[in-house]
């Protein structure tokens, strides 16, 4: 019973760390909170659906539409969203506040488009079930989780040991410095919006193959637990974002399991006030700054 | 030009020829959920609605037209009670069909009691909300009280009695589900003989429910009982038998949607639910509607059914008890309509025979239906 509602969290968990490393990806590098994340998330479940249902191919062609589709989209939301903001040297909250319009406006579009209710895979793409001993999982969580901690060492080795890595974390230090060290530091920007926004549309089709739960409004939940989750890891820690989501994925199903649903959310978000109480860099983050420590 | 003017004189002909009768026409307001995020049981009644509405066109009712005035409660008890209010004291309707929801009648029907003013909901399920609200508040749809019993009856007889101890799923966040789940199964359950090891809860938008199924199986009961809308509800399903739980299992009211069929996918197969419309009806007066339905591009159920069917008791009520429909006359035709709604009795509609009975609810024949094979199948 403890042993199968552990699996059921740390499932969980690893489903809302995928959504977390993208936000605290856009975060380490700009410190911008990307809110309309949850939006991109949800409108890569949809692409993912719709090249299933046009093509009848099967989960791989999903991903990776949903991975180009969500990485144009991102760009085009730093392109049209948050550059011009930045040009004119809006005040900081501005670019966030506008992410926020972003979200509302992917979210009212693909409510038009596809209708309020929510629709799931085909059933030919069930997912396998493994069943060892008392306990179950299925083939999409072991593939979401395995995609979530391959990322996170990837992403890890991608900006601690690649050039780009390097320029990226130079621009997250200083643009202005960056920028006179003859980096390009607005294409880093539109490359780190890609980036985090087509792991949000893998992590997308993911969960909707998981929870067979796609709607307009999917992003909403999502969105906040990740935000939650890039606070308890330590802000712009990847390594953190996947501890975080484990660790809020747990309390949630226990809280289920023990006390009752209602308390779910309001447990989880009560245990991340606790912990930024103790720790206001949150688990992972250094005590000096919230630098990217990606 | 004197084409154009030619035109002109025409239009304003036209608009005046249109102009006279429209002072004699027939106003029925309609609240409907048809956007926010409970739209799409409003779109689905709503087709039946306008289904009615063209029949109404030809038919017309004592040769006057008639004219629904329809507004958006997007699912809000404030709007439902700002527009109730709206249709009774200056849109001056006949009657009120709607609200759809348990929680926006709770509060829109009081507001029609007042204003001495039928309203009839052809959805809410929640027992008692038309009785505290006598006389003029009417409820068109069967309570779960009435449709849990032979369901649990149905259940019993297809597993030989072997089912002594079961557990309810309940989603707690929904007006219905809650009082259907807390308080109508477990009273049900009890006077059948069958124990209740636990009651669970889940919240409509929920998307994971494997600490919830996990609990269940620890608990292994002989049963399980599913007290959720379509979309968890098929989501649950879905979980208990991917964790290995293939015990019999029934769904409340909620879950007896093709929607359900859709979500739970192979899951879903041999649940057991009610409602009392039956899609699939073979009876032909049902399954001619059911065609005519379908050309929308979607599937009725018994919303949609039952808003088609007071839409026309309403019209018959008109026709038969005495309704003038001048202005002068409005609160004596309001109360002449209560009067008649009071008194339906072997009305032949698509749900079947409808009365009203004591407490304002309609008395309707419950199906009660399997899952086999992606539809539902009648359980004799």
């Amino acid at each position: 019973m403890l042993l199968q509602q552990l699996v059921n969290g740390v499932m969980l968990g690893s489903t809302y760390a995928l959504i977390a490393i993208g936000y605290t990806l856009v975060f380490g590098v700009l410190h911008l909170v990307h809110l309309a994340h949850g939006e991109v998330f949800m409108i890569g479940a949809f692409i993912g659906l719709y090249v299933v249902l046009w093509t009848g191919a099967g989960v791989i062609p999903a991903l990776i539409g949903a991975l180009l589709g969500t990485a144009l989209l991102g760009m085009l939301i730093e392109l049209v969203a948050f550059r011009p903001i930045r040009a004119r040297g809006g005040h900081f909250l501005a670019p966030m506040i506008s992410t926020i319009g972003v979200g509302i406006v992917l979210q009212e579009v693909t409510t038009r488009l596809f209708g309020g209710e929510l629709v799931g895979f085909p059933h030919r793409l069930e997912p396998v079930t493994f069943r060892l001993g008392p306990v179950a999982v299925t083939s999409v969580q072991l593939l979401i989780l395995g995609v979530a901690l391959v990322l996170m060492v990837t992403l890890h080795l991608f900006v601690a040991r690649t050039r780009l890595g390097m320029a990226m974390r130079a621009t997250a230090e200083s643009l202005l410095t960056a920028r006179l060290l003859g980096i390009n530091t607005s294409r880093i920007i539109l490359l780190t919006f890609a980036i985090a926004s087509g792991l949000g549309g893998v992590a997308g089709v993911l969960v909707g193959l998981s929870f067979n739960a796609i709607s307009p409004f999917m992003g909403v939940d999502m969105g906040v637990k990740g935000l939650a989750i890039m606070l308890i890891g330590g802000l712009g820690n990847i390594h953190g974002a996947m501890v975080g989501g484990m660790i809020l994925g747990v309390i949630e199903v226990l809280s289920v399991a023990y006390l009752a649903s209602s308390y779910r959310d309001a447990f989880a978000f009560a245990m991340m006030i606790a912990i930024l109480l103790f720790r206001p860099q949150g688990l992972f983050g250094s005590a000096q700054s919230v630098e990217a420590r990606v | 030009m004197p084409q154009r003017s030619l035109c002109l004189v025409l239009t304003l002909a036209c608009a005046l020829a249109l102009a006279a009768p429209a002072a004699a026409e027939i106003k029925i307001g309609v609240l409907l959920p048809i956007s926010g995020k409970a739209s799409q049981y409003g779109i689905t009644q709503e087709v039946g609605l306008r289904m009615a509405e063209a029949e109404l066109e030809k038919l017309k009712i004592k040769g006057e037209a008639v004219k629904l005035i329809v507004y958006d409660t997007r699912g809000d008890n404030a709007e439902a009670i700002n527009l109730t209010r709206k249709l009774i004291h200056s849109d001056k309707v006949l009657l009120v069909l709607g609200p759809f929801f348990s929680a926006e009648c709770e509060v829109a029907f009081p507001i029609a009691n007042q204003g001495k003013t039928p309203i009839v909901t052809a959805a809410a399920a929640k027992p008692g909300i038309a009785a505290k609200n006598r006389p003029y508040a009417f409820r068109m749809a069967l309570t779960s009280d009435k449709m849990n019993g032979p369901l649990v009856d149905k259940w019993q007889a297809a597993n030989k009695g072997q089912i002594k101890k079961v557990v309810i799923l309940t989603d707690n966040k929904d007006a219905f589900t809650k009082a259907d789940g807390t308080q109508v199964f477990p009273a049900v359950l009890k006077a059948k003989g069958i124990e209740v090891l636990d009651n669970i809860s889940f919240q409509t938008g929920d998307i994971d429910f494997s600490a919830q199924v996990t609990k269940v199986k620890g608990l292994n009961p002989d049963g399980v009982v599913v007290v959720g809308l379509y979309n968890e509800g098929g989501n649950v399903v879905r979980e208990l038998r991917k964790q290995g739980l293939q015990q019999p299992t029934i769904g409340a009211l909620g879950m007896s949607e093709a929607k359900f069929i859709e979500i739970a996918g192979p899951a879903g197969e041999g649940v057991m639910v009610v409602n009392p419309f039956w899609a699939d009806n073979p009876d032909p007066k049902v399954a001619a509607w059911v065609a005519e339905y379908k050309k929308s591009g979607k599937t009725p159920n018994n919303a949609a059914s039952l808003i088609y069917d007071s839409l026309f008791i309403t019209k018959q009520c008109i026709e038969k008890g005495g309704v003038t429909n001048q202005p002068d006359d409005l609160a004596k035709d309001r109360d002449k309509l209560k009067d008649c709604w009071t008194a339906v009795k072997g009305y032949p509609g698509i749900t079947g025979n409808i009365a009203i009975n004591a407490d304002g609810d309609a008395v309707l024949e419950p199906f009660v239906l399997v899952v086999k094979n992606g539809r539902f199948e009648l359980v004799r």
